[in-house]
């Protein structure tokens, strides 16, 4: 039997450890570090989805008081074209909200203002606004994500011919926007000289910003510093999509040669800081009468802008969750004039999820089996894509412990039999997958004479743990308090740390600490050992622990405390650095899994759909914290009940400009929309992946629309293949 | 209030106990000047129209989003933000309440929520997780803290959610 956590929070587990300063609003975001004598600046923003610039006058907010500078392609520095978007770098406008100038100012109120006096003259050229228009111009990306555009194994068109029974469905996902809580800011200090910088901003990915900030201004990484100290959420819009605007920042700051911000506007975050691509998913199924999957195949058709191909890696859950021996998958993109994609919390997965584990529920139907069973008899005991063993597959155990904890066994199969009063409830479920990714880390592990262990890592929180789980990770190697531990991560200054991306930091970070801080606990029990002082002196390793802040006999009283072994051994403190790598050719296919079980209360007279309660469970690897990884999961949840219910972003297809950019318009799910959650998560201990970590900060987002959308069809008969689902499509 | 010209004008702000001769813009939203004039940074700006309440202050103990509040405004009005919440040091029962119960991610929507919160209960509202919930939704999360804010506000309210 795999042990189980269940959501209650123990109270051993430690609390977020940046908490207490963040309750107190005394956590500095990037806009709020105070720079002296810094100006700020604002964008002119294109009105056309697709047009060139015939002349720009800024003569007026030129001669404005306050106003320092107006920045045009005329007069922007030419930066090294990197995997970007270069603003302001020729006069052609590729979609409405697209950036034309800059103001810099003495205040914010100054550049707004003179932002209005700007005119810019446009020949508007044709565009293309949505998939719809272009989708005879389809075509094949290089890449879907990390993965291959097109997979293909075995013989699906034989063997959906020959198939018992065969669903094709079209379900369609919508543009979202990450929507962080705190608008994207940068601050760029220059040097005097002009020779280096330091950038302020909200950061996923010190480190890529410190290279494509370096690329882009022909400096050395050595002269650039980001810091990222505090992130307000980024769920992909804080690392590569942001460069397009992070590097106008610096670059006006380099014109005007004094620091500058520029703080993004919330509609701004709408077109300039990415966007999850709206997808056209065709899933075709072909099946035996007892439930056996024999084929499959899924293809996309989704959104890129006209200037840079992004493909999310839609079909993923597709090629691997399933045993299915003929499978055959692919992605198009279409050019829109429209903002640039880019990943966004569960990219592919999300979108991908939502028309597989919906397309099983039809077959279920169909077939008139348990939607769960189905499931179960198509484990795959290896991964067929790729053709390797599993490192280790937990779909069965949490598909146990979810349906039990939900009472799913007690589920009708019958469609709109639970009811109350003028509402009628259904249950519906989802599995859920998500792959594990790894990059480089390296981290410095530090215990000062006076007992303080500092952790260092170029990393970043941006809500997801990152501070806490580094701590922990010494707290626990060197058997001290993680109370006093010192953290500092967010700054290119730092040993270079993981993407906060990906749901890859943890997994990437944890193997370097953990190797960083077990050499330090090498030193200090071999300075114990070795030093005729200590009442340990002469003992083996294996006869030593650390615990309690003390290093002890394993039996007996002899115990030292760690301050004062460093103290009197090692005055200067002890230091150890480690770096991890993952393996260049894995030997294991390795996913995180999760089974999601939802009741829906659909009201039969207007159609309102409220979610009553989610029960997950997940087996994700080693979970460091359980009470920040429930949060995570929820977190997940949480963007999977907007996919459902309430996102999208919409286009004005005349003019190619979005209609609701704003708070208000683009729904997000507030208090009022949550149901009670069930969250478990099941102990994984897998031998094959360094530091047993599989990353958990996607995979709730994966599956959750499935499921909300499965109970829905199970209350109504209602099957909805377009989200959000909307009060009338219930009615 | 004095006028000083070219739409500026001096304005005293009662902010946490403190008097603060602030001069500022006339249009000048109460939220700006408490982050750029009095560098009281822990309010948030997310939106700067009204929709998601990061910027949530209490006004004569009533909560409102500062950033559709003008500065010139709020003369002779007792201001309190997330940094006077605290009693010295000793800090308010919800900012516990949303440590242990880690009712927060990112902490951006934090100092809104907290601020909503502690007018939520002082309007008699913190009743049920039901009340909470429909009267908290002004303030917008997108980490997902939303059962974790609702639990340490039940917890401080007395109530089971």
């Amino acid at each position: 039997m795999t042990a189980v956590v269940t959501d209650k929070n123990d109270d051993r587990v430690p609390t977020r450890i940046e908490a207490g300063i963040k309750v107190k609003g005394a956590a500095r975001f990037a806009a709020e570090i105070p720079i002296q004598g810094v100006m700020h600046a604002a964008l002119v923003q294109a009105p056309l989805a697709s047009a060139r610039i015939r002349h720009i006058d800024a003569s007026k907010a030129r001669a404005q008081p306050g106003v320092v500078s107006v920045i045009t392609h005329e007069a922007m520095p030419r930066l090294n074209q990197g995997a970007f978007l270069a603003l302001l770098r020729e006069p052609r406008v590729h979609f409405a909200g697209q950036p034309v100038a800059v103001v810099v100012a003495e205040t914010a109120t100054h550049a707004r203002r003179a932002v209005a006096l700007i005119n810019v003259d446009y020949e508007a050229l044709p565009a293309i606004t949505s998939v719809t228009q272009g989708s005879s111009e389809a075509f094949a990306p290089k890449v879907a994500g990390r993965t291959s555009t097109d997979s293909r194994r075995g013989e699906p068109e034989g063997a959906m011919a020959a198939a018992e029974v065969t669903i094709e469905k079209r379900y369609t996902t919508p543009t979202h926007n990450h929507l962080a809580l705190e608008p994207q800011c940068v601050i760029a200090v220059w040097d005097r000289d002009g020779a280096g910088v330091t950038v302020h901003t909200g950061s996923q990915a010190v480190f890529a910003h410190r290279k494509a900030i370096a690329d882009g201004f022909g400096l050395s990484v050595g002269r650039v510093r980001v810091v990222s100290k505090y992130l307000g959420g980024g769920f992909g819009s804080k690392g590569s999509a942001w460069l397009p605007c992070l590097m106008l920042g610096i670059a006006a700051a380099r014109h005007v040669g004094r620091p500058v911000k520029l703080e993004l506007t919330r509609a701004q975050m709408f077109t300039l800081v990415g966007r999850r691509q709206e997808t056209i998913q065709t899933l075709k199924l072909g099946a035996m009468r007892d439930g056996r999957l024999v084929a499959m195949t899924h293809d996309t058709v989704a959104q890129t802008s006209s200037f840079a191909d992004y493909a999310d890696p839609v079909a993923t859950p597709t090629r691997v969750l399933y045993a299915c021996p003929n499978v055959a998958t692919s992605h198009r993109l279409v050019r829109v004039n429209a903002p640039q994609p880019n990943p966004m919390r569960a990219p592919g997965e999300g979108p991908g999820s939502f028309a597989l584990e919906s397309a099983l529920d039809e077959l279920a139907h169909v077939l008139k089996m348990d939607p769960l069973a189905l499931r179960l008899r198509n484990y795959a005991e290896r991964d067929q894509h790729v053709d390797l063993p599993w490192s280790s597959n937990g779909l069965r155990d949490c598909c146990r412990v979810g349906a039990q904890s939900f009472g799913w066994a007690r589920r009708p199969i019958a469609i709109g039999t639970m009811r109350d009063g003028h509402h009628v409830l259904g249950w519906g479920m989802a599995a859920a997958c998500y792959p594990v990714y790894r990059m480089a880390s390296e981290a410095v592990v530090r215990i000062e004479a006076n007992g303080t262990v500092r952790v260092r890592c170029g990393t970043q929180d941006m809500g997801s743990g990152t501070y806490t789980v580094l701590a922990q990770l010494a707290a626990e190697a060197l058997g001290v308090p993680v109370d006093g531990i010192d953290v500092e991560l967010g700054d290119t200054a730092l040993p270079e740390g993981p993407y906060s991306g990906g749901s890859m930091a943890t997994a990437s970070f944890t193997p370097a600490v953990e190797a960083a801080a077990g050499r330090v606990r090498q030193r200090l029990i071999d300075l114990v050992i070795e030093d005729g002082e200590s009442p340990l002196h002469g003992l083996s390793a294996d006869q030593l622990v650390l615990s309690d802040g003390y290093i002890r006999a394993g039996t007996g009283n002899a115990a030292e405390r760690l301050a004062d072994v460093v103290a009197r051994r090692a005055p200067d403190g002890i230091e150890a650095f480690a770096d991890a790598a993952p393996d260049a050719a894995p030997r294991y296919s390795s996913y995180g899994y999760g089974a999601i079980f939802a009741e829906v209360r659909v009201d039969v007279d207007l159609g309102e759909v409220r979610v009553v309660r989610l029960t997950a469970a997940y087996a994700a690897g080693r979970i460091l914290n359980r009470r920040l990884a429930r949060s995570q999961f929820i977190g997940g949840i949480v963007g999977g009940i907007g996919m459902a219910l309430h996102e999208t972003t919409i286009m004005d297809e005349r003019l190619g400009r979005i209609v609701n950019d704003n708070l208000a318009d683009y729904l997000i799910p507030v208090h009022a929309d949550m149901p009670a959650f069930d969250i478990h998560m099941i102990d994984e201990d897998d031998p094959h992946l360094a530091g047993g970590i599989k990353g958990i900060g996607m995979l709730g987002t994966v599956g959750t629309a499935a499921a909300i959308a499965n109970a829905v069809f199970h209350a109504t008969g209602r099957r909805i293949r377009d989200l959000p689902i909307r009060l009338e499509h219930c009615l | 209030m004095t006028d000083h010209g070219d739409d500026q004008v001096m304005v005293t702000l009662r902010v946490n106990g403190c008097d603060h001769e602030v001069v500022a813009d006339v249009c000048a939203t109460l939220l700006d000047v408490l982050r750029d004039g009095l560098s009281l940074t822990g309010t948030k700006k997310g939106c700067d129209m009204g929709a998601c309440g990061a910027c949530t202050v209490l006004i004569d103990g009533r909560r409102i989003k500062s950033c559709l509040a003008l500065a010139v405004m709020q003369d002779d009005k007792d201001i309190l933000t997330i940094e006077g919440l605290a009693s010295g040091e000793e800090p308010h029962a919800l900012q516990r309440a949303f440590v242990e119960h880690d009712a927060l991610q990112c902490g951006y929507c934090t100092p809104g929520q907290i601020m909503s919160a502690v007018g939520l209960m002082q309007e008699g509202r913190a009743t049920s997780g039901a009340s909470i919930r429909e009267f908290m939704s002004g303030n917008l999360c997108r980490c997902g803290a939303h059962p974790h804010i609702v639990a340490a506000i039940a917890q401080v309210a007395g109530i089971v959610p």
